[in-house]
């Protein structure tokens, strides 16, 4: 497990954005073969996401975010260019379970308990019960479910079931947490509650390196330490905003007019994005 | 007013429903003047009758017909759930071999029987073959509707842990599939019913087919026995259903309509 980072920063809450990269995706493109409908998703794609970093992916629909996260956990093949996560192949990395994925939907099983559901990624690699009972209750304290262990996915709300969703991502402790949307199907009130909630969670998993795609020009700008602006189809990096926002940051960083310069440079670069 | 109540409320209308028509009915066959009206349409008391005078011969024919019935459906049942995991493996299985399973079921049951019993050399394995073979079509192509339908995102969830094909068709695609598992087996549970007694129709010894058989042969006077044996048949398909339906509750608790009030 040479892959798992360095904790000697572990007290450390400011992350080093010019650290070593954990995630290097560099001239990636990918097609998607269907004869004289190809389609190309991503052309030339480079970035780094340092280790301990959180690097989010921003840009219009359609822009081949999901599919570069798809690419990233080793879920779809590269058509050309290179990934490398922790130094291996993202296909090595997934056989070794160094990823946490975290949906758009929360994709929990309605015959599983919360705590059932939390457990799965551990009860699939055969860990003993008392092991798997230990990590669930931490996760489910951590996530604020504690009370929730015994309940069904359907008697919790969206934004309780997407905590349960990070829980489950975190449960094997995996190195990097790869995040689709995570908040793109909940309301706008929870949604800004849930990004709250994430930056709190991720400062205690300080060692995660998080892969976070979003719509959201405020939930990218609270929660990065770097944003990646994607061009429309096929997606090309359009601009790289480093948020260079102190942490720990807390929800009152968002009435701070370093954050609203921040945003509005997003939001700028994103409208150049979407008109090139 | 709660469920239960609601649902006996039901029954009771559906019965007084068929009463109502089945009595003016009868009363319009009995009243057209032809000598065999009571044996073509009894009335309602008159079918009542057998079931009064000879409880024992109708229980030991629905006893007959129901024990190989039910196992022939546990059978068809098991063999339709291993099949559709089997077909639902790869597209080319499934390509392969459901143009076989719709051919096979097209195959009209009346000329399989003797087929098969010629085969067996029995008419208890007969029928049970037969209960088996209208169940196991039912049961497959539902549970292979069920297999193929999860969130493909689920199996990146799952894939992205790098389990393999079998715990993935454990933990994702079979409990997706249990509901459709469930809705064919209620449908086939009466129907291998069906199957048992076309065997028996076609000879043999017990059973309520042979009932129906030999109520015919025996002329008009065992009409009302025809009708009883039916209605036996009716009501054992309906309890047959019922049971499966009580099963699936037990077994999968967690399916949106089982959901009490505090669901979402």
């Amino acid at each position: 497990m040479d892959d798992v980072p360095d904790r000697s920063g572990a007290g450390m809450v400011a992350v080093p954005v010019a650290g070593p990269a954990a995630i290097t995706v560099d001239r990636v493109t990918k097609v998607f073969d269907g004869g004289d409908r190809s389609v190309t998703a991503l052309e030339d794609v480079s970035f780094e996401v340092p280790r301990g970093g959180f690097v989010s992916l921003i840009g219009p629909s359609g822009c081949g975010k999901s599919t570069l996260l798809r690419l990233v956990a080793g879920l779809l093949p590269a058509s050309g260019g290179e990934i490398a996560v922790g130094g291996i192949a993202p296909r090595e990395a997934r056989r070794k379970r160094q990823f946490g994925i975290v949906f758009q939907q929360p994709i929990l099983f309605d015959w599983r308990t919360v705590a059932q559901n939390v457990g799965l990624p551990m009860e699939l690699l055969g860990r003993s019960r008392a092991e798997i009972d230990a990590r669930v209750t931490e996760l489910l304290g951590l996530v604020g479910l504690a009370d929730f262990a015994d309940h069904r996915p359907w008697e919790l709300s969206g934004g309780m079931q997407q905590r349960v969703s990070i829980a489950r991502a975190l449960t094997l402790a995996p190195p990097y947490l790869l995040m689709d949307e995570p908040f793109g199907a909940l309301d706008m009130i929870t949604r800004d509650r849930m990004a709250d909630e994430l930056l709190r969670i991720w400062s205690e998993e300080i060692d995660t390196t998080v892969l976070f795609i979003t719509h959201s020009i405020p939930e990218a700008v609270l929660l990065s330490d770097r944003v990646v602006v994607l061009s429309a189809r096929p997606g090309r990096v359009a601009a790289t905003v480093e948020i260079d926002l102190p942490r720990p940051r807390s929800a009152e960083v968002r009435e701070t007019p370093e954050f609203f310069a921040l945003e509005s440079e997003l939001r700028r670069q994103l409208l150049a994005a979407e008109q090139a | 007013m709660g469920g239960r109540s609601r649902r006996a409320a039901t029954i009771a209308a559906t019965l007084l429903l068929v009463l109502g028509v089945w009595y003016p009915l009868a009363g319009l066959m009995d009243a057209s003047g032809d000598e065999l009206a009571s044996s073509k349409l009894p009335y309602p008391h008159s079918v009542v009758r057998p079931v009064l005078e000879n409880p024992g011969t109708l229980f030991d024919a629905a006893w007959a017909t129901l024990s190989t019935a039910l196992l022939g459906f546990v059978v068809g049942g098991a063999i339709g759930i291993v099949l559709s995991v089997v077909m639902a493996q790869a597209r080319w299985i499934e390509a392969a071999t459901l143009p076989y399973l719709l051919l096979a079921q097209m195959m009209p049951l009346i000329a399989l029987v003797p087929l098969i019993r010629s085969i067996v050399k029995s008419d208890s394995l007969t029928r049970l073959l037969m209960a088996a073979f209208v169940t196991f079509f039912i049961v497959t192509l539902s549970a292979l509707r069920g297999l193929k339908d999860y969130a493909p995102a689920a199996d990146e969830l799952f894939r992205a842990y790098d389990i393999g094909r079998l715990k993935r068709l454990r933990h994702l695609r079979f409990p997706s599939a249990m509901p459709y598992i469930f809705s064919g087996l209620k449908l086939a549970a009466p129907l291998s019913l069906v199957g048992a007694i076309v065997v028996e129709l076609m000879n043999a010894r017990s059973g309520l087919g042979f009932l129906m058989l030999s109520a015919l042969t025996f002329g008009p006077a065992q009409a009302p026995m025809l009708w009883a044996a039916m209605l036996v048949t009716l009501a054992m398909g309906l309890a047959l259903s019922r049971a499966v339906g009580i099963a699936e509750r037990l077994l999968t608790p967690w399916q949106m309509r089982f959901r009490g009030e505090g669901g979402r």
